[in-house]
Parts: C-alpha cells; structure tokens; sequence
C-alpha cells in the first residue's frame, strides 16, 4: 500500500469514525433527554399532567393572522357577531388577544363508558379576568380555593348524578389560563407551584412524546400528538369495528398555516407489518383520491401534493392544501 | 558423512493469504486510476445536491418543498437513497468496476506477471475483488454520511430518529456493493464485451423484470436489496407506482441470505474461470 493510499483510508475511515460517532451520540442523547437543554415545545407543557393521552398547540395569533384565515373570513362571508359577542362578554379580541393554545386530553373513562374523559385548555395572552369572573359568576360558578389559588368552578350536572361533571377556570398566572375539568386545572396548579419537582411529573418528563414534540414544532403552527391506540380502547367501539382499526400507537398532526394549509400527518404502529400494511391502505385511497380530483384542477393539485412516506413502523402523509380550494370552496 | 536434507516440498501459497497480497498491490492501483476519478465525481454529485438542498431550505422561510408540501429532511434522505445510490451508483460502481477486475489486467496485458506468480489463480480474482470492495466503500460511505447530514435536519427531522436508518443504509449498500461487484466480476471473467452486458443487466433487465409479477424477478440482485431498505420507495414516476403496486417484498433474513448465496456462487464461479480460462493476449 503506497503512503497516498494509507493516507486516503485513515481519512476516510475518519471521517465515517466522526460521523458515526456523532451520530450515536445524537441519538443516545435524543432517547435519553439532556437536563440542562430547554425542553421542546411551548412553556405551557410544563403545567400539563404527565399522562395525557393527547397534546395539542395552536399559534393563535398567527394563524388569525394568516391570509388563509383573512381569505376565508372574505370568501365565506362568516358573520362576526360570535367573536363579538365573545368580546363583549369576556374582554377576548380573538385576533389580538390570544397569542398561543396548549389542550391537552385524558382518556379516562367513566364507568359508564359514555363520558368522553377529561381535559385541559391552556390559553395563553391579554385575559380581563374580573369580566371573565363576573361572566363565570352569573352562570352560577362558585369561588373555590385551591392551595391558594382562586378556583371558578362550574357543575354541568347535580351531584350524585352518573353524569355530573366539573369545569374550572384559573389564572395560573398573569396571562395564563387554564380552562378544563377541575381535576386536571388542579393539576396544573400543582405543577406551576412546585416549580422544582414539577417537571418530572408534567407531559415535559415524557420523553417519547416530548421527542415527538420536538420533530413538530420547528416550521409548523398547530400541531396534535397523541396516543392513539389509548384512545381507541377507552372509546368502547363496537368489536367488529374495532378490529378493523390500523394497530397504531402514537400519532401526531402539524401544520402550518399561511396562504394554504400545509402539514404532515404521521402514524407510529405495533411492528413493521402493520405500517406495511397502512401504507398499502393509505396507497389505496390516495389513488381513489387522485382518481376522483381528476376533473377539478384544484383539487387535483391538492392531491398530487399528497406524499406517502417513512420507514419502519413510522406512516407518514405530507399534504398541502392551496388557497385555490379554498376559493373554491366558497365560490360552491 | 551425512547426505544433505532432502528439500521441503513446495507448498502452493494458500489462497487468503495470496488474495490478501493482490489486494494490498491493487488497492492502490484502483484507487488512483482514471474509474475513481470518474467515481468521486459521480460521488460528489449527491452531496453538492444535499448541499444545494440545506441552502434553499435555510434561506427560504417556507422550506424545501415537495410538490407543494414541505419535505422532512428524512424524506428527501431516503429519495436521495434510492434514486441516486440505491438504483444509479450501486450498479454503476459494480459494472465499471467489477466487470474490469480481470479484463484490465487483460486489455493492459499484465495478466501475465499476476498468473505467473505461484500464487492459486482464483487468488487473483479474490484480491481484486477486495480490492474493489474497500475501494468503493471507502468512497460511498462516507458520501453517503456528508449527505445525511446535510439533508436530514431539512425540514426539523433530527439526526437522532434518523440514525438507526443510517446504520441499516450503511448495511444495505456494503451489501448492494458486494452483490453486484460479485456478478459483474463473473461476467466480466466468462463474457466478452463484459460492459456492455453488465449495464444492460442492470438498467435493462433488472427494471423491466421488477415490474412483472411472478418468479423472475428473485433472479436480479435489486429484488433481494431493495427488501433492505427502510425507506418508502418515492412515488416520482408511474414505473415507481408500477412497481409498488407489484411488489413483493422478501424478508431481511431470506434477502441477507439470497444476497450471500449470489455473492458466494457468483465469486466461486468467477474463480473458475479464472482457474481454467486460457487468456489469449491481443497482439
């Protein structure tokens, strides 16, 4: 072997070494979390519980600032009289007020099986709180006093009944709403006041969602991950239905929203047969789509966007929808 | 007085250590020859791309998009696998060079000094082929590394849920350069005209018979490597849906094994050849 040669396999072993040493890294520490890194996603997660079934944020204001939004708000003719009600009664300008949304949804069933479960909304921006609170007390909340926090309280149905059920609103802090079962807004004060141990016990510890968090939010404005085989077992569907549902584990949405909506919808299954096998169904309905968008241009742009996609057990389907639906949409 | 020692028998060189003498002459020879130059041209292609693809993504607010959407850098990743590595250079690596391990060395008339040595003919072949092997992945590898790099984090995929796929892609090109390496290094030692025959095998025959249902298709190396690969075959042309619709895909365990079945068959047949063929210098 001639020096030059000697020299060209060292570097070249170099540099796979360099690489594949960085890359293991990368991925040890992407399983693993790094502490002293700021976690992924809004600041709001950290008030969400830890075991919530689905997590989902929208960028209010950018999304109310979109031209999509202003062109439907033209096309559809929507009447404003909801968002000005809403505004006289609360205080909350909708396009301005609201700066960002965090929901989250647990799927803990009642007994019964007919109650949907419980959850939280997690609205961050410029609340009047005193019009909210006299709103609240008019529709006979009551003031309640949870480790020191102020409490509205609100009963859908009486005490005792299989249905009753409890809504709450409080200001975890100045800008900070949470609305949502009382259990979960207690929760999340729980959270916010035991800032150090806090974060092991919010949605943030949960390192398998959060990782999923983290590959959503860069270029996206909305977006929802989830559990999704935990919420088709808590839904109690019928066996011969049941068993025709992809067997899906994890599954998030994100998109953005600008001129069009565009985003990427993507499904983690059991094992890898299982996304062969959505993928072949996915196949099948993109090309039913494809055929039925065959006359109308608008839509056939719509659907040659679609794009099938991933490896393993991930299932993924990029779409975009361009404002021309839209207008069309609401010149129908 | 005593009578001398008979001599030792002589003991033909065994064949490993042999191959291992012609990889150590040849792998300097191949490496700095006119293919490789031709070689990392081709190989640098797909970085530049990668390279051109992060600075559209970087600069443009809405990202690098795909008939519309916005591609994750994962995505365009495992296009650029299978369209660029998977179904061009792989093949291309493995004619031009596996079909010229011996036909070289023939068309330069240097056969001769390498088959006068007392050396077993088929460790020619064999260090050749290794000599090929170390080139190529030497030099497809770490492009392949440039490239996931620059074009994962397109779009917010992460390095980290991609890095599994990379081992696995690293995996599946050593085994795709092997294959087709081991073939055109048998065509090249029983045909003439090997390269003329290799690109036909490879972007003739291998394309349409993938496309055909039925049996036919287990006798080409793509069928066994494509099962190898963990990316989603991209949907760019009505023969990729084609072949979507007709695929039918091995496991890992029966690709891995066809593919060293080709590989042992294909370099043991070689061998013979190389063994029993009378090679007839042109004047």
């Amino acid at each position: 072997m001639t020096t030059r040669t000697r020299y060209f396999v060292i570097v070249s072993l170099l540099v796979l070494g360099v690489g594949l040493g960085t890359g293991l890294v990368a991925y040890y520490v992407g399983v693993q979390g790094m502490p002293f890194v700021r976690h992924a996603g809004p600041e709001e997660l950290q008030y969400v519980p830890k075991d919530a079934t689905v997590v989902a944020f929208a960028n209010v204001q950018e999304i109310m600032h979109s031209d999509l939004r202003q062109k439907l708000h033209r096309s559809l003719r929507m009447k404003e009289n909801g968002q000005a009600e809403l505004q006289n009664l609360t205080g909350i300008n909708l396009e301005n007020d609201v700066f960002r949304v965090v929901a989250c949804l647990y799927a803990d069933a009642a007994p019964d099986g007919n109650v949907p479960g419980a959850g939280m909304v997690l609205a961050r921006g410029n609340f009047d709180e005193t019009k909210i609170e006299a709103l609240m007390r008019d529709h006979g909340a009551t003031i309640e006093d949870y480790k020191g926090a102020r409490l509205l309280v609100a009963h859908v149905n009486p005490a005792g009944d299989a249905n009753a059920r409890s809504f709450a609103l409080t200001f975890v802090e100045p800008g900070l709403a949470a609305f949502g079962t009382t259990e979960v807004v207690k929760r999340a004060i729980d959270l916010h006041q035991s800032a150090d141990s806090g974060a092991a016990q919010s949605v943030t510890s949960n390192e398998e969602l959060m990782g999923l968090v983290r590959s959503l939010e860069t270029g996206n404005n909305a977006w929802a991950v989830g559990r999704f085989d935990a919420l088709t077992a808590r839904a109690h569907l019928p066996e011969n239905i049941a068993g025709q549902i992809p067997a899906i584990t994890w599954f998030s949405v994100a998109t953005h929203v600008d001129g069009g909506l565009r985003g990427t919808l993507r499904a983690e299954t059991r094992d890898d047969d299982a996304a062969n096998n959505l993928r072949d169904v996915v196949r099948g309905f993109l090309a039913l789509g494809k055929l039925q968008g065959g006359s109308r241009p608008e839509f056939q742009a719509m659907m040659s966007s679609l794009q099938l996609g991933g490896q393993g057990k991930t299932v993924t389907l990029s779409f975009d929808v361009p404002s021309q639906v839209f207008d069309a949409i609401g010149r129908h | 007085m005593n009578a001398p020692a008979p001599p030792a028998p002589y003991v033909t060189p065994r064949t490993w250590p042999s191959a291992v003498r012609i990889f150590d002459l040849s792998l300097s020879q191949m490496l700095w020859s006119r293919r490789s130059v031709f070689l990392a041209i081709l190989l640098g292609g797909p970085v530049l791309l990668a390279v051109a693809l992060r600075v559209v993504s970087t600069l443009d607010a809405s990202g690098f998009q795909v008939n519309g959407a916005q591609a994750a850098g994962t995505s365009i990743f495992g296009m650029m696998i299978w369209l660029l590595y998977l179904r061009f250079i792989v093949p291309v690596l493995g004619v031009f060079y596996g079909t010229a391990l011996i036909a070289d060395e023939v068309d330069d008339k240097t056969i001769t000094y390498l088959f006068t040595r007392p050396i077993p003919r088929r460790a020619v072949l064999l260090g050749k082929y290794l000599a090929y092997l170390a080139c190529t992945i030497l030099l497809v590898l770490p492009s392949v590394m440039l490239v996931f790099f620059l074009a994962v984090p397109i779009g917010g995929s992460t390095i980290a849920e991609a890095f599994p796929s990379l081992v696995s892609d690293f995996a599946m090109l050593i085994a795709g350069l092997s294959a087709y390496g081991a073939v055109f290094a048998l065509v090249g030692t029983r045909i003439k005209r090997p390269l003329i025959v290799g690109l036909v095998f490879a972007f003739g025959w291998e394309p349409a018979v993938l496309l055909f249902p039925g049996y036919l298709k287990r006798l080409t190396v793509a069928y066994w490597l494509q099962a190898l690969v963990r990316h989603e075959m991209p949907q760019d042309s009505a023969v990729s849906v084609l072949m979507q619709v007709f695929r039918d895909v091995p496991s890992v365990a029966s690709s891995v094994a066809a593919l060293a079945v080709i590989i042992g068959l294909a370099l043991w047949s070689a061998g013979r050849a190389v063994e029993h063929r009378e090679y007839v210098l042109e004047q």
